[in-house]
């Protein structure tokens, strides 16, 4: 099993933090979206705590992922993609990681705006960002509400592209991120 | 036959005997009350693994005390869990719901010694009745009392557990979440009573 990508196909790590992400931030947006509603309780707060603990995990592996992307190689463009489709997904990809970063930097500063511990699986805890600040704490709420939306837009299209990859253009970009041996690889 | 000598020394009995009087002369302890500029009534919890403050800005406290005197000395505190302030407003407004003080029901908490001081190296242990929530607890409450002049300095600190007083009971106790043991720390200024 390669670690390393090549030209043709995302290699065992790429893939593993790519398929860890989109497992984490499908479950943090579901839970996101329920979690505000429910009644307060303990069950309320320990969701919220597993919603921010996923989410600083988000953080971290995102970081690691960035790092890991600067040594590996990547494949190729699917053969005869136009220019304005290779732009688009390279805009789409940049926003994503944008958000995978500010997606839990503002959760976390919303947390500490509001002077709430931060603490991660019942593990350690996570310092402060910010001192107690009620006007902060409405601004990074807001960010993290409409980046969540953001987030949700643009999970559905990068979705959306890879299944037209593969069933309509019939080429193997999802395949090399699903690991499969890619048609025109040898 | 007195030498001079011996007539002084006879002489100074009664001079060591006044003075030995006026030594021991307080028979009662000293009353003090609190200088509220001065003190304060602080506890330290646990949230999610990380600890935070809070304060009692309102009480009263009437302390007597005497370090020899320690048979009549008392201890009696009334605070104003109303007055609690944490630092976080979503957590003050949580202290007075009625899974943890329920100030509708319980606003005060009292504190009070029973039977005699224990002298120690700087200052004495009380038996206390701390009363929270209606929920009586007899603790030991040793604490350190420095005078100064005529004011003095009594400080103290006590770890509880929050569950003794059936503070945030059932899906609440959870240790992990809000930690069960709270120190308390006390630092009275003290000032003479006017009467
Ligand atoms: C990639 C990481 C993250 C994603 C995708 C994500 C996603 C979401 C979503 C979709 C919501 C619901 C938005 C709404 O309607 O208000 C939400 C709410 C929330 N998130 Fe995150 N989140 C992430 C990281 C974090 C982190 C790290 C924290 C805290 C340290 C956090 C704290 C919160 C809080 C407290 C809420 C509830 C807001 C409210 O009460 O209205 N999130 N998140």
């Amino acid at each position: 099993m390669a670690l390393h990508s090549t030209a043709y196909r995302w290699g065992a790590v790429a893939r593993l933090f790519h398929w860890l992400t989109a497992l984490g931030v499908l479950a943090l947006i579901a839970v996101g979206l329920w979690m505000t509603d429910l009644p307060n309780g303990m069950r309320k707060i320990n969701i919220y705590a597993l919603h921010k603990s996923v989410g600083i995990t988000i953080l971290g592996l995102t970081v690691l992922r960035l790092l890991w992307r600067l040594t590996d190689d990547r494949p190729l463009s699917p053969p005869g993609q136009p220019a304005w489709q290779q732009r688009a997904a390279q805009a789409a990809h940049v926003l994503l990681y944008g958000l995978l970063i500010a997606m839990p930097l503002s959760g976390w500063l919303y947390n500490s705006a509001s002077g709430f511990p931060l603490r991660w699986f019942k593990l350690a805890n996570l310092p402060h960002l910010v001192e107690a600040d009620p006007a902060l704490k409405e601004l990074a709420h807001g960010a993290h509400e409409f980046g969540a939306w953001l987030l949700i837009a643009l999970v559905v299209l990068h979705a959306a592209a890879a299944l037209k990859h593969h069933f309509v253009d019939r080429d193997d970009t999802l395949n090399a991120m699903l690991g499969r041996r890619a048609k025109d690889s040898k | 036959m007195n030498t001079p000598r011996q007539r002084r020394r006879a002489a100074g009995w009664p001079v060591a005997l006044a003075a030995f009087a006026t030594f021991a002369a307080p028979a009662a302890p000293v009353a003090y009350t609190v200088d509220p500029a001065q003190s304060s009534l602080t506890f330290v919890g646990t949230q999610q693994g990380e600890k935070f403050t809070g304060t009692i800005k309102s009480f009263r406290a009437a302390v007597r005390y005497g370090p020899t005197e320690l048979a009549a000395s008392t201890l009696d505190v009334s605070m104003d869990l109303k007055s609690i302030d944490t630092r976080s407003g979503e957590r003050d407004a949580a202290l007075a719901t009625a899974i943890w003080f329920d100030y509708a029901h319980t606003p005060t908490a009292t504190f009070k010694s029973v039977g005699p001081l224990r002298a120690t190296r700087d200052g004495a242990v009380a038996d206390a009745d701390l009363v929270i929530k209606g929920k009586t607890k007899r603790i030991a409450f040793p604490f350190r009392f420095t005078a100064n002049g005529a004011t003095a300095n009594l400080d103290a600190r006590v770890t509880l557990d929050r569950l003794d007083f059936g503070l945030g009971a059932g899906e609440w106790a959870d240790d992990s979440v809000i930690g069960h043991k709270v120190d308390v720390v006390v630092h009275l200024v003290l000032k003479p009573a006017a009467n």
